[in-house]
């Protein structure tokens, strides 16, 4: 895994983007962008060269779902690894993020061993 | 009381015209009088229904004088108290991560500097050590104590700001509950109104389904226990994706 790869957290929260960037810079990764809501992450997703994508799904403005939906419609960003960190928990959500193509799902709270899990699972598959 | 006994009859005119004719001033006054008094009984007895009526039409409406109060002042007050409560939680979550991302270099420093000594140590321990060595050891452990003994008070310093940035909870909490009455309140006020429509709008508000948008976003679920709709942790959800091929 590129411990240099450049990755966007999208998360309407602040404090959550920074739990975030703390448990990734943990983990090694020190490249970390930050985004408010999908509106926000998706011109930065264009025009940057962004290697992964963490997102909530509930923010105000573009949802983490349309997003990801976003994501997979876009040649040059369908590739992209999407995991998708979040409070929502009913299963008829995580199959409508499964089926449009989420690389993984963690429910908050979560902890800093579920979000290393879930990392190396996708990279694992990735490559 | 019917019209006829408040309208002046032509067998009252008549009286009165006689009373007149006859020279009668102070009787003929005395029936005009009676016929007037008649009439403003009536007049009294509407006003005064419909005084009634509307004293207690508005006392219906009003039910409870907080409703006035409840959307003039409490529930944009509510609104300010639950933004304060954002405020509050968000800044005692950054004063915390401020204090643990100043914490952290100041362990990974000690951490650092005891896995540099380490392996004199461990010859120093198994009594197989020159005597350069030992002294580039001393020099070593000299290191680590300065260090820790500089790192150390800070650090409890900083686990102090942690353990103070824990006053939010009492604080949003007393907030919360207040915005929790007032919710009671509002419900209890809400239902009484209902009352007064009679049963036919409760009975029609209680047949309307709750909305259910099964893949909308809800936020936290708060009742995980009460539903089946919902993931109970992450091992839930790994199960679920799992199921799906993932």
């Amino acid at each position: 895994m590129d411990k240099n790869m450049k990755i966007l957290v999208v998360d309407d929260f602040s404090t959550m983007r920074r739990i975030i960037k703390n448990l990734l810079r943990d983990l090694g990764f020190t490249n970390i962008q930050e985004a408010d809501d999908g509106n926000t992450a998706l011109p930065m997703l264009q025009q940057g060269d962004f290697d992964f994508v963490v997102t909530d799904w509930n923010m105000p403005g573009m949802q983490g779902i349309d997003l990801l939906k976003e994501i997979r419609k876009d040649d040059n960003l369908a590739h992209l690894p999407v995991l998708m960190v979040t409070a929502e928990a009913k299963r008829e959500q995580i199959i409508q993020a499964a089926q449009a193509g989420v690389n993984g799902y963690i429910v908050k709270p979560f902890t800093a061993a579920t979000l290393k899990e879930k990392l190396d699972k996708i990279f694992e598959r990735i490559s | 009381m019917s019209e006829q006994a408040h309208n002046i009859s032509l067998e009252q005119a008549r009286e009165l015209v006689a009373l007149l004719e006859a020279g009668n001033q102070k009787k003929a006054n005395e029936k005009l009088d009676e016929v007037y008094n008649r009439r403003n009984d009536k007049l009294f007895t509407s006003v005064g229904q419909l005084t009634r009526d509307l004293h207690e039409a508005l006392q219906d409406f009003q039910l409870d004088p907080r409703i006035l109060q409840l959307t003039e002042d409490e529930l944009p007050d509510a609104q300010n108290r639950l933004q304060y409560v954002i405020q509050k939680t968000e800044d005692a979550a950054n004063r915390t991560m401020d204090a643990v991302e100043a914490c952290l270099p100041l362990s990974d420093d000690m951490h650092q500097k005891i896995d540099r000594i380490m392996p004199q140590w461990q010859q120093l321990m198994d009594n197989n050590i020159e005597l350069s060595e030992f002294k580039s050891l001393c020099h070593g452990v000299d290191d680590v104590l300065k260090t820790c003994g500089n790192n150390m008070p800070q650090i409890h310093s900083l686990m102090t700001e942690v353990l103070m940035a824990q006053d939010y909870q009492d604080i949003t909490g007393q907030v919360i509950r207040r915005v929790i009455q007032l919710v009671e309140d509002v419900e209890k006020n809400l239902i009484e109104l209902l009352k007064l429509f009679g049963d036919e709008a409760q009975e029609a508000a209680k047949g309307q389904p709750k909305e259910v948008n099964k893949d909308q976003a809800e936020g936290p679920i708060i009742d995980a226990d009460k539903r089946d709709d919902v993931v109970s942790g992450q091992d839930d959800v790994d199960d679920l994706l799992s199921s799906l091929g993932f």
